[in-house]
């Protein structure tokens, strides 16, 4: 059992992740009051506000964070909030912004420019996090896509963070961090996060000290609040899976175990 | 174009998962494309979003002070040079002594301050037992870990069963971040299992 090959546990794990995509079996899901705080904080927002979404992630975690990405978008555009969007990521989250962002602003009929804007990436995140709190368009003086700022009418109303009503960051990364030092902090604004399930642990320190609102962790997060918003996705799909995985984890943890103590035990008669 | 970017996707994501088998010459071709891209895009990334955008560009505008960080920039570049290298130590002086400035403020406002005001908790009982409980955990964990790592005295007596207490709380804390951590490496696996599943084996239809 200890010399087993590898290669068998990846196949045991292919098949445990690929086997709900074929026979879906609904699984329960539990919303942890991390998550309930979030929705309820964004819930108790009056409709129509300005609210900053953050693309703080990398393409390579896009299953856990584009869920969450979503379900926030789902949530604020149904609340009529005016959205404007950035990343401090540079490869890949200006695009995965605007991607996301017009992907669901479509749904809801919002317009570029009035509804929701992408002010895309700008170098050196503490600058940029510290400039804001004075002024966005001496930050990003045009967006994403080179439109001056004072062309979007949105923008008319938008100056700094006084303006900004809350900030939902979706992080796989230490950025989550300056948002809290930086401009919750300094600035006062309500933030909530959305994050990976690695980063999950280190925040829940500032939910617990009141300097995040609530927190989605990874998938289950994604999950949790697709329930919440009654819009159920891909994170609440790919839970099935992930319940799976981690019943053979478990499994094979205990096997493992099991086979290293008979094995110690022959292997300390042969010494004797 | 969509049909061909999907199935480069797929077929490098299969390329990927064919080392889990064994190394081979598929994966190694799939990891240095990886690699080159990566390298090439931040070139491209530097080159247009900070040297053009925040310097170049500015400067042509009338923003001469900008020449400053831009030649301090370019002292960095010393270093190259063994004779001349100790010129690069102005521009990282002047990058250390910002870095301290703005972080020394921000960090003790926004991190120091409010976690430490968060871990000084009301252990009277009067709002609960269960409250309380968790109120003594937290308090005897930050005291016990924080003890661990005091290296100044010997760990023994009072000092050392404290620091072997901390220990079991730094343990509890690596299992919650590994079971974080499996949890996440599972969703990005799935993440790839969803996209071959619907997005690419569902395209095949639309081929045939």
């Amino acid at each position: 059992m200890e010399n087993i090959d590898r290669r068998w546990v990846y196949l045991a794990v292919a098949v445990a992740v690929v086997m709900p995509f074929l026979f879906p079996t609904p699984l329960p899901i539990g919303v942890t009051p991390e998550a309930q705080s979030l929705y309820d904080a964004v819930e108790a927002l009056p409709n129509g506000c300005n609210v900053m979404v953050v693309y703080d992630y990398y393409p390579s975690t896009i299953a856990e964070c584009e869920p969450i990405a979503i379900a926030a978008l789902h949530h604020l555009f149904r609340k009529d909030c005016k959205v404007i969007t950035l990343s401090n990521i540079p490869y890949g989250g200006p695009s995965m912004a605007e991607r996301v962002t017009r992907m669901m602003a479509e749904q809801y009929g919002k317009e570029y420019g009035v509804d929701f804007v992408n002010l895309g990436y700008k170098y050196g995140y503490v600058a940029v996090l510290s400039g804001m709190g004075q002024s966005i368009e001496g930050i990003f003086p045009t967006d994403n896509s080179g439109t001056p700022l004072s062309e979007l009418p949105l923008m008319d109303s938008v100056k700094n963070y006084d303006d900004i009503s809350f900030i939902f960051e979706v992080a796989d990364n230490a950025t989550a961090d300056y948002w809290v030092s930086i401009v919750n902090a300094q600035y006062g604004v309500p933030i909530g996060c959305g994050g990976t399930a690695v980063m999950a642990p280190k925040f829940y320190a500032y939910v617990s000290s009141g300097q995040f609102v609530g927190l989605l962790g990874g998938m289950r997060g994604a999950a949790e609040y697709e329930l919440l918003i009654n819009e159920k996705g891909d994170a609440v799909t790919g839970m099935q899976a992930q319940s799976l995985v981690h019943l053979l984890i478990i499994a094979l943890v205990v096997l493992g175990n099991i086979g290293y103590f008979l094995g110690r035990g022959r292997r300390g008669k042969g010494l004797r | 174009m969509e049909t061909f970017q999907l199935w480069l996707m797929a077929l490098l994501t299969l390329a990927l998962f064919s080392f889990m088998y064994r190394d081979n010459p598929i994966y190694r071709i799939a990891e240095h494309i990886f690699a080159g891209l990566t390298v090439g895009y931040q070139v491209g990334l530097i080159w247009h979003s900070i040297i053009l955008q925040q310097l170049w560009t500015p400067i042509l505008d009338g923003d001469w002070w900008k020449i400053v960080p831009g030649v301090l920039g370019l002292l960095m570049l010393t270093r190259l040079s063994g004779k001349v290298s100790w010129i690069s130590r102005t521009s990282l002086a002047f990058v250390m002594g910002t870095t301290a400035g703005i972080f020394l403020i921000s960090e003790l406002h926004g991190r120091v301050l409010p976690q430490m005001q968060d871990t000084m908790l009301s252990l009277s009982g009067e709002d609960g037992f269960a409250t309380t409980l968790l109120s003594i955990i937290i308090v005897v964990g930050v005291l016990s870990t924080l003890i661990y790592f005091y290296f100044s005295k010997e760990h023994s007596g009072v000092l050392g069963v404290t620091a072997q207490v901390g220990i079991w709380f730094i343990m509890v804390a690596f299992g919650a971040h590994f079971g974080y951590t499996v949890m996440g490496r599972v969703s990005l696996l799935i993440g790839r299992v969803q996209f071959l599943i619907e997005n690419w084996i569902g395209s095949f239809d639309q081929l045939l």
